[in-house]
């Protein structure tokens, strides 16, 4: 809602300079966005009376000389189509700087001097779609009624002295919507009384309401009034009223159109007008659309009617789309001269629907949406019935056709004053608090402690004690609270042990030197299942941005390959990436979330160095990452197990489960060439990466109490053993078998090679290990680990059928 | 030639020798035939038998010094040739300490978390738990219990993601709240709390919406919370995050679960209150909604709004990261360009 400060002193006595007005406003009701000030920046641009004009010959310019208080008359080229003699309009003067800082100079134009322009109002700051339609492609002229003088400046004539708040309100404050209920907004701040006229209105004509009929259901629109003003001339509105409007951000069309503009403006209640015309039977009804009815609206857009849009008709045709906007067909013409008034208020969430379904949102809509004065309706309807009669020299035919009148008591609130002091932390006197409500015209009753407040019906947002906290605190000043700590018994603060866990889980990982990432939780049907162990029902939105956002991840990882695929588009081939999140599904009939892990590593563990130090990430050091991680996290190794699994999304052989003592916790493995070569900018690279389901690793670590231990004080006896073995035996397997026949000292197994080619027969391969061996509590002698050496030789032969070399 | 020449002349054959030998191999070959079981001095000393007793005396002495003087020239010797020697090798080993080091990748945390880790750390700090909810919330949650009537905006399926007609992806945290207020047994005393979490709203991506983002919700519930409280902890927070000489204003706002709601801003850290582009020439930023939670919000829970009392705020870490980092396309946040996430390291504390 655009405010005029002008119009605000209609109201109430300000001499407040605006932008602290404005300022002030904002801290104690509503934000005020910004206040503008139309001429601000503008320069010597005054009134002009063209005293001749004559079209300059093989253009479509023409030659004025135009008053502009000076002694001798301006020459002035003219290019705009509506110029002639005779009009008062606006000029701008050589050295005048126009909209957008542009300056004015003196000029020839075919040879003829030209001494300043004369301008279209968008040429001196108007918005496009506040000019009056008829000036919008030239200069603009003022009416023959208004008060203009050649010379005076132009902004006090076209109203842009004025300073224009914008009231951003919130959607409980609807009440200063309105000039009236800004009004009493601002008195309230600044502690003024307001003045709102009441009306008195004398019909002039006829009797109307017997030939003429309303159906409504009260269910869709509560309160419905019409009026009929008989034989009105259509023309401009006088430049006052349109001055009002352009400042409220509302473009002038007609005298009879405006009215209800204007009126919408000063009270927040919207209204209509009918050309009489459209109902040739008399008749208006007001329901429901049909399926399959149309209406074309004012602004030219046609629309499928909803059976959920309110409609109004005149008991055949639908005549216009209830409270959002009037269909064209009973659109005020030039030749209109009845006029059916219409001032009524609609089912909110309705209004709301419908406008937001055909994406016409109106001034209208907006407001009935968020609730309009349920004592305005009357109000407003006698007062543009007036104001037609003012504007548009119409008859008032006598009568008021009420087809809905659903009635509304006030809120009555019973609350205490300390109880507002108590929640505010402040020490409120009565007098002080019975002041506030005098400032906001809310009668209201003290006894002793004991307040009562009668709610007028205009403040619909105020219907309980907390509300009035609100009114007492926001016009007591928040600034005035003093700031305090809560004085509270004492809260043991934290993280739940699981968060405690996953935060350390993050950071080894970021030591480990992976950039966090975090990705959206929608994505595409397939990818929310790719990189996923064992699919679950897909979770999806009802009403999707698009496709591509349309299903919950299953897995962090796809956010990874997505973010991969960005950055090697951008030439970003060197990554290590992790994300920590949620995954969702649907299981045992319920959604559920789980907290995971990924990584994803691409190209090379070091940056491009001179030493050419070019180690590839590939599987193992990845293995390697997440080994470190395990052990860092308290995960017991030897229970640890990778087995080979083929993964949706995954490098089929390149890809393992990872098992916690047979418990499923995750996957490790390499990006398939599906998808990596089906993506230009991944390019086939070679991606790894792992996800871990942190619901599952969490407990396995969590409060591992970790005993100490004293460092050994025996040395360690190191054993290396290599053996040949069939191809498809896995390192797995033989791991078990020394694992298993070691014996207790036993303590340290590690690969050191693996061998498969030309010195050795094909399908088979070589493989080294070093053993270490320790005895806590004793010195280890070599018979021991010779005979453990020995078990561990016999079971390989007898089990995996190796050659120890 | 008596002995005492031949010793004149061993003893100057054998100092040029040393002086010749250059290597540590010659050096020792010397050695042995000047000084070893089988040199000429060893051998002068064998035939002195034949010498007169009292001339023996004064030639043993003599082929003492003369041997003396040669380990002493041999060590030196061989100490010279060690020296240059590790001279060499080192010169050899000499490396150029301004070429660069081999660089890995170097972890970080994102903005967001960055943000969001020290708000968490500063309000565990003050007693407060961390609780975190459902991303898929219900509409009993997310709206109903938290005073949204059903007609509200913020219900309607253009706003909001719903998965069926009662599950949808929470477009709040303020649901944690009321699954606290439920939770909490308050014969143990206050309830504080912050709810960190990811959000989503029905808006199209640009460079200022986001259909997912981070929100922190925050509640004190107690019996004799203030709003002067609400305002001192407000304050504290804005100025541990935009610094300690910022100045706040709290202005009237709306949100269905508090009344009385309010908007804080800070004093536009840019233009220090002056007015320029990033605060719209208004000198304040606004940084976060709060208020007084809705006695409605408190009875919905179970809670007996006679009784307790308390405030509740929501902070956008989106907001606060792009405030604080000065971005200027929301996007940024999620696409992961690495470029743009490695820039905040430095900001982690």
């Amino acid at each position: 809602m655009l405010v005029s400060y002008q119009w605000l002193q209609d109201f109430l006595k300000l001499d407040q300079e605006p932008h602290q007005l404005g300022e002030k406003i904002t801290r104690t009701g509503v934000e005020i966005a910004e206040v503008k000030h139309p001429e601000e920046g503008l320069k010597k641009i005054v009134i002009g009376h063209i005293i001749d004009c004559e079209p300059i010959e093989g253009t479509h310019l023409n030659l004025t000389h135009v008053d502009v208080g000076d002694e001798e008359p301006h020459q002035i080229v003219c290019g705009a189509p509506n110029v002639a003699a005779g009009e008062d309009v606006v000029v701008a003067l050589p050295g005048a700087r126009i909209a957008d800082n542009v300056k004015i100079k003196k000029g020839k134009l075919r040879g003829y001097e030209s001494n300043g322009m004369i301008c279209g109002l968008q040429e001196i700051g108007f918005a496009d779609n506040l000019v009056p339609e008829k000036y919008v492609d030239g200069i603009f002229v003022f009416p023959q009624d208004a008060d203009v003088k050649p010379g005076q400046d132009a902004y006090e004539p076209l109203g842009m002295d004025d300073y224009i708040f914008d009231f951003d309100i919130t959607p409980n404050r609807a009440d200063t919507l309105s000039m009236e209920g800004a009004a009493y907004e601002v008195g309230a701040i600044v502690d003024e009384p307001v003045k709102i006229e009441n009306v008195a209105l004398k019909a002039d004509g006829e009797s109307w309401t017997d030939n003429f009929t309303a159906e409504v259901d009260p269910k869709l629109a509560p309160k419905f009034n019409l009026r009929k003003i008989s034989g009105v001339k259509v023309a401009d509105s006088p430049l006052w009223m349109q001055k009002r409007l352009w400042n409220a951000g509302i473009r002038p069309i007609n005298n009879v159109v405006d009215v209800t503009n204007y009126i919408m403006l000063l009270t927040g209640q919207p209204m209509h007008t009918y050309d009489a015309r459209a109902f040739e039977n008399n008749k208006l009804v007001v329901r429901k659309a049909n399926q399959g009815e149309k209406l074309t609206l004012l602004n030219d857009k046609e629309i499928d009617l909803d059976e959920n849009d309110i409609v109004i008709t005149n008991g055949e045709r639908v005549v216009m789309m209830a409270g959002v906007m009037g269909g064209l067909n009973s659109e005020i013409e030039d030749d209109t001269t009845d006029v059916i008034l219409e001032s009524a208020i609609f089912d909110p969430t309705l209004i709301r629907k419908a406008a937001l379904r055909h994406a016409n949102r109106t001034e209208a809509s907006s407001r009935y949406e968020k609730g309009v004065n349920w004592d305005a309706t009357e109000r407003a309807l006698d007062m543009a019935a007036l104001l037609l009669r003012n504007n548009a020299s119409g008859t008032i035919d006598e009568g008021v056709i009420t087809a809905a009148d659903e009635k509304r008591q006030p809120d009555v609130i019973h609350t205490t004053v300390s109880y507002l002091n108590k929640v505010l932390g402040t020490e409120i006197s009565n007098d002080e608090v019975g002041h506030i409500f005098d400032r906001l015209n809310f009668e209201y009753e003290l006894d002793g402690d004991n307040l009562t407040v009668n709610v007028p019906a205009r403040r619909w947002d105020v219907s309980i004690p907390a509300d009035l906290v609100e009114e007492v605190g926001r016009l007591y000043g928040y600034d005035k609270i003093k700031s305090t700590q809560p004085v509270l018994a004492e809260t043991h603060g934290g993280y739940s042990e699981t968060e405690e866990a996953i935060r350390r889980i993050k950071a080894i990982v970021q030591g480990q030197g992976l950039i966090e990432a975090i990705s959206y939780s929608l994505t595409s049907p397939e990818k929310a299942v790719s990189y996923t162990h064992n699919p679950k029902k897909l979770v999806q939105v009802q009403m999707p941005l698009n496709s591509s956002r349309s299903t919950l991840r299953q897995n962090l990882m796809t956010g990874l390959v997505d973010a991969a695929s960005y950055n090697m588009a951008r030439k970003q081939n060197q990554l290590a990436l992790f994300e920590q999140g949620r995954v969702y599904d649907f299981e045992n009939d319920t959604y559920n979330e789980h907290e995971h892990l990924a990584t994803l590593y691409s190209g090379n563990v070091y940056f491009d160095n001179w030493q050419h130090e070019e180690e590839q990430i590939d599987f193992f050091y990845v293995k390697g990452q997440l080994t470190n991680l395990f052990k860092a996290i308290g995960v017991n190794l030897s229970k640890v197990e990778y087995k080979a699994e083929e993964i949706e999304g995954m490098h089929p052989t390149r890809t393992a489960g990872i098992y916690i003592d047979g418990q499923y916790v995750g996957m490790i493995g390499m990006i398939s060439h599906a998808i990596t070569r089906a993506s230009k900018a991944l390019n086939g690279s070679e991606i790894y990466g792992y996800e871990i389901d942190l619901d599952t690793l969490v407990p396995m670590i969590i409060s591992p109490k970790t005993v100490s231990k004293n460092a050994p004080k025996f040395p360690a006896i190191e054993r290396d053993l290599s053996i040949l073995v069939e191809e498809s035996v896995s390192n797995q397997a033989i791991e078990n078998v020394i694992n298993d026949n070691g014996g207790k000292f036993l303590v340290n197994l590690r690969v050191i090679d693996v061998y498969q080619g030309a010195h050795i027969d094909e399908n088979k391969k070589s493989l080294a290990y070093r053993l270490t061996f320790l005895n806590e509590q004793d010195t280890l002698t070599d018979e021991v680990v010779n005979k453990a050496m020995a078990a561990i030789d016999a079971e390989l032969k007898e089990q995996l059928g190796a050659e120890i070399r | 030639m008596d002995l005492f020449e031949k010793l004149q002349e061993l003893r100057d054959q054998g100092l040029s020798e040393i002086d010749k030998a250059k290597t540590e191999e010659k050096l020792n070959d010397v050695r042995v035939k000047l000084v070893g079981r089988k040199s000429e001095l060893t051998e002068i000393l064998h035939s002195m038998k034949d010498v007169e007793p009292e001339k023996r005396r004064e030639i043993g002495q003599k082929v003492n010094k003369v041997r003396d003087l040669f380990n002493q020239k041999l060590d030196d010797a061989k100490n010279e040739i060690v020296e240059k020697l590790v001279k060499e090798q080192l010169e050899k080993e000499a490396i150029d300490v301004t070429l660069p080091g081999r660089e890995e990748h170097l972890g970080t945390k994102h903005p967001i978390n960055i943000i969001l880790d020290d708000l968490e750390k500063y309000f565990i700090g003050m007693g407060f738990k961390v609780a975190q909810g459902p991303e898929i919330e219900t509409d009993h949650y997310c709206f109903e219990m938290m005073n949204l009537p059903k007609d509200h905006p913020a219900r309607d399926m253009q706003e909001t993601f719903y998965i069926d007609s009662e599950d949808l992806l929470r477009s709040q945290t303020s649901g944690d709240q009321a699954r606290e207020l439920e939770k909490h047994d308050f014969s143990k005393g206050p309830l504080k709390m912050v709810g960190p979490g990811k959000v989503y709203r029905r808006d199209d991506d640009d460079a200022t919406h986001s259909h997912q983002f981070m929100q922190m919700e925050g509640l004190v519930v107690d019996k004799n919370i203030t709003m002067g409280d609400l305002k001192g902890t407000l304050e504290l927070m804005a100025k541990h995050v935009f610094g300690q000489d910022r100045e706040t204003r709290l202005r009237p706002s709306y949100f269905p679960f508090t009344e009385p709601s309010v908007e804080m801003d800070v004093s536009c850290f840019n233009c220090n209150g002056k007015g320029c582009s990033i605060c719209k020439y208004t000198g304040w930023i606004e940084v976060l909604g709060a208020g007084m939670v809705h006695p409605n919000v408190l009875e919905n829970a179970g809670v007996d709004s006679n009784v307790y009392g308390g405030f509740a705020f929501g902070v956008g870490l989106d907001r606060f990261a792009i405030l604080k980092y000065g971005i200027d396309d929301i996007r940024d946040f999620y696409t992961n360009d690495v470029r743009f996430l490695e820039q905040f390291s430095k900001e982690e504390r």
